[in-house]
């Protein structure tokens, strides 16, 4: 009983802390409680936004295609969001194209099917990303704003 | 050649800056506005004489070189004094980047060897502060008081982040941004970080307010746990020059022009105060306000870019990207333009104020910039499709001032950046 209990607990702390591209939307819910904020939803032609408002002026917006697949992200706030937890199985791919001798400054990451754009100063950041290949029909890169 | 078009304008602030910049000085100003000079000689009763300071040194050295690590560009660093506040008993930190895209001195707490006073809660709990970094790094560590001395100024019982100290509490989660940690020189580039920028606290009244929603800033630590937490305006970090007895309300950043193919290394001046002293006044330049964020409006083909600022801690001017200005990023790395021959750009910063002014530079192969071994360019550039960074490359060869957040000067109060 016990060791039940403490196995789905470690189960759960272990779940993705935020949704994270490219997997499903189920994650949403614990986005929330995670990053104490409000949750609205709002649906838009071919796909749904999910979002996340704190009252710090953090908002997450995740996009959401009618498969439930999350193909994009954006943040704005005041402080970085952690995008290891963001982008998931893809952070490994985008600080590898990342790591660069002599930049300093924004990030912009074009590698494969992955846009990443990460800029913005403390009081004022901004993070973009997207997967290609999971934009629905005839959505452009152009929604995830 | 990359000159921008100076048009000096006229600004107009409310009568009550107009008369505040009278009073503190001579008029630099706009012609009419405050044509007496004898406003300040306070005799009479009735009105509080502003006492005329006696002129410290103002002047800063700065240089750009390869920095600590014998590998970065566009590296401005300067050395900080740091002291145990009130006292003689003080150090000097070299190779301090200066960044006009920050607020605050964090210092790399493996370079400071004075024994600082550690600031804390009313329950005693040490105050740790976070900072993030456009480039997806943090540093993290406790913030302890100093007395910081630049030049012939001194900042008294100011706070500074100790970045990656031992013996304090690890990254708290609502820190990490999963990027690299600035906890070393490696890593950081320098030996720390001197914000200088138009904003007076790293966080402002966000982080000073309990009972709401605080950003991840400022943590408390109590049994190695550390949480979030609210902190005084006055016991955040600031920019140490609004700190200064004189010559408090900005400064301004002077770099000699640079030949295209850029200077092995070059060094320049950071002088406090504008318009406090014969060497820092305000003139020849156009004023743009900032919001209350720090940032200000760049429109390039039509395009507004309402999130972008001046950054001497980047070190390239990111804007755009490959595919909307139809040059190429360097083969095996995204992070700079690399055309095949140099291509001039024309943009056109607008302040929060209405003032606008256009902004020329260029952009020449970084590959082929890194390959001369210099290491100051005036026309590196990557991409950053949101906003524009005008980074230190836009420095060169022009004056370029940053008024604080919320204090006076002769064209009205910071925020703002004139060039």
């Amino acid at each position: 009983m016990r060791a039940v209990a403490a196995t789905l607990l470690l189960f759960w702390v272990t779940l993705p802390a935020w949704a994270t591209l490219g997997q499903s939307r189920d994650s949403v819910q614990s986005d929330q409680a995670l990053l104490k904020g409000r949750l609205s939803t709002a649906e838009a032609q071919g796909y749904t936004i999910h979002q996340i408002t704190r009252d710090d002026g953090g908002v997450l917006k995740e996009f959401v295609s009618p498969d439930g697949q999350v193909f994009g992200i954006t943040w704005q706030g005041p402080t970085m969001p952690n995008l290891a937890q963001l982008l998931g199985s893809h952070f490994a791919e985008f600080q590898k194209a990342a790591k660069s001798a002599h930049r300093r400054g924004p990030l912009t990451v074009h590698v494969g099917q992955l846009v990443v754009e990460t800029s913005g100063h403390l009081r004022s950041f901004h993070v973009r990303a997207y997967l290609i290949n999971l934009l629905p029909n005839d959505i452009s890169p152009e929604a995830v704003r | 050649m990359r000159r921008r078009h100076l048009t000096p304008r006229c600004t107009r602030w409310p009568a009550s800056v107009l008369l505040a910049a009278a009073l503190s000085l001579a008029g630099v100003g706009c012609s009419g506005s405050s044509s007496s000079g004898s406003s300040s000689s306070g005799s009479g009763g009735g009105t509080t004489p502003t006492t005329p300071s006696t002129p410290v040194n103002n002047t800063q050295f700065i240089q750009v070189g390869a920095g600590p690590t014998g590998t970065d560009v566009n590296q401005l660093l300067t050395s900080v004094s740091i002291c145990v506040p009130g006292t003689n008993t003080c150090q000097t930190i070299s190779n301090v980047l200066v960044d006009t895209g920050s607020t605050g001195l964090r210092l790399l707490a493996s370079q400071v060897t004075l024994a600082l006073p550690q600031l804390n809660d009313s329950n005693s709990h040490p105050i740790g502060n976070c900072v993030a970094f456009a480039d997806n790094s943090y540093a993290w560590g406790p913030v302890q008081t100093a007395d910081i001395e630049m030049a012939g100024e001194r900042a008294s019982s100011v706070s500074v982040q100790l970045i990656g100290a031992t013996g304090f509490p690890a990254v708290p989660a609502d820190c990490n941004t999963g990027g690299t940690n600035n906890d070393t020189v490696q890593a950081l580039g320098a030996n720390g970080i001197l914000g200088v920028g138009v904003l007076r606290q790293d966080c402002g009244s966000a982080c000073a307010t309990s009972g709401s929603q605080l950003p991840p800033i400022y943590f408390s630590c109590a049994n190695n746990t550390c949480s979030v937490t609210a902190v005084s305006l006055q016991q955040q970090l600031q920019n140490p020059v609004a700190v200064f007895p004189q010559d408090n309300n900005g400064l301004l950043i002077s770099l000699p022009a640079l030949a295209a193919q850029g200077a092995t290394s070059i060094s320049g001046s950071m002088l406090f105060g504008i318009g406090t002293q014969t060497d820092n006044a305000l003139t020849g330049v156009q004023v743009y306000a900032t919001d209350s964020k720090g940032n200000f409006t760049v429109t390039f083909n039509g395009q507004a870019y309402s999130g972008s600022l001046v950054d001497s801690g980047s070190n390239g001017i990111f804007f755009l990207d490959a595919a909307t200005l139809g040059i190429p990023t360097c083969p095996g790395t995204l992070s700079f333009y690399c055309p095949a021959s140099a291509v001039n750009y024309s943009a056109i910063s607008t302040g929060t104020n209405g003032n606008s002014g256009t902004i020329a530079f260029g952009i020449v192969s970084a590959q082929s910039l890194f390959a001369t071994g210099n290491t100051a360019f005036n026309d590196l550039g990557g991409p950053n499709p949101g906003a524009f960074d005008i980074g230190l490359p836009f420095f060169y060869g022009r004056p370029v001032y940053v008024a604080i957040e919320g204090q006076t000067t002769t064209a009205g109060s910071g925020p703002y950046w004139a060039y």
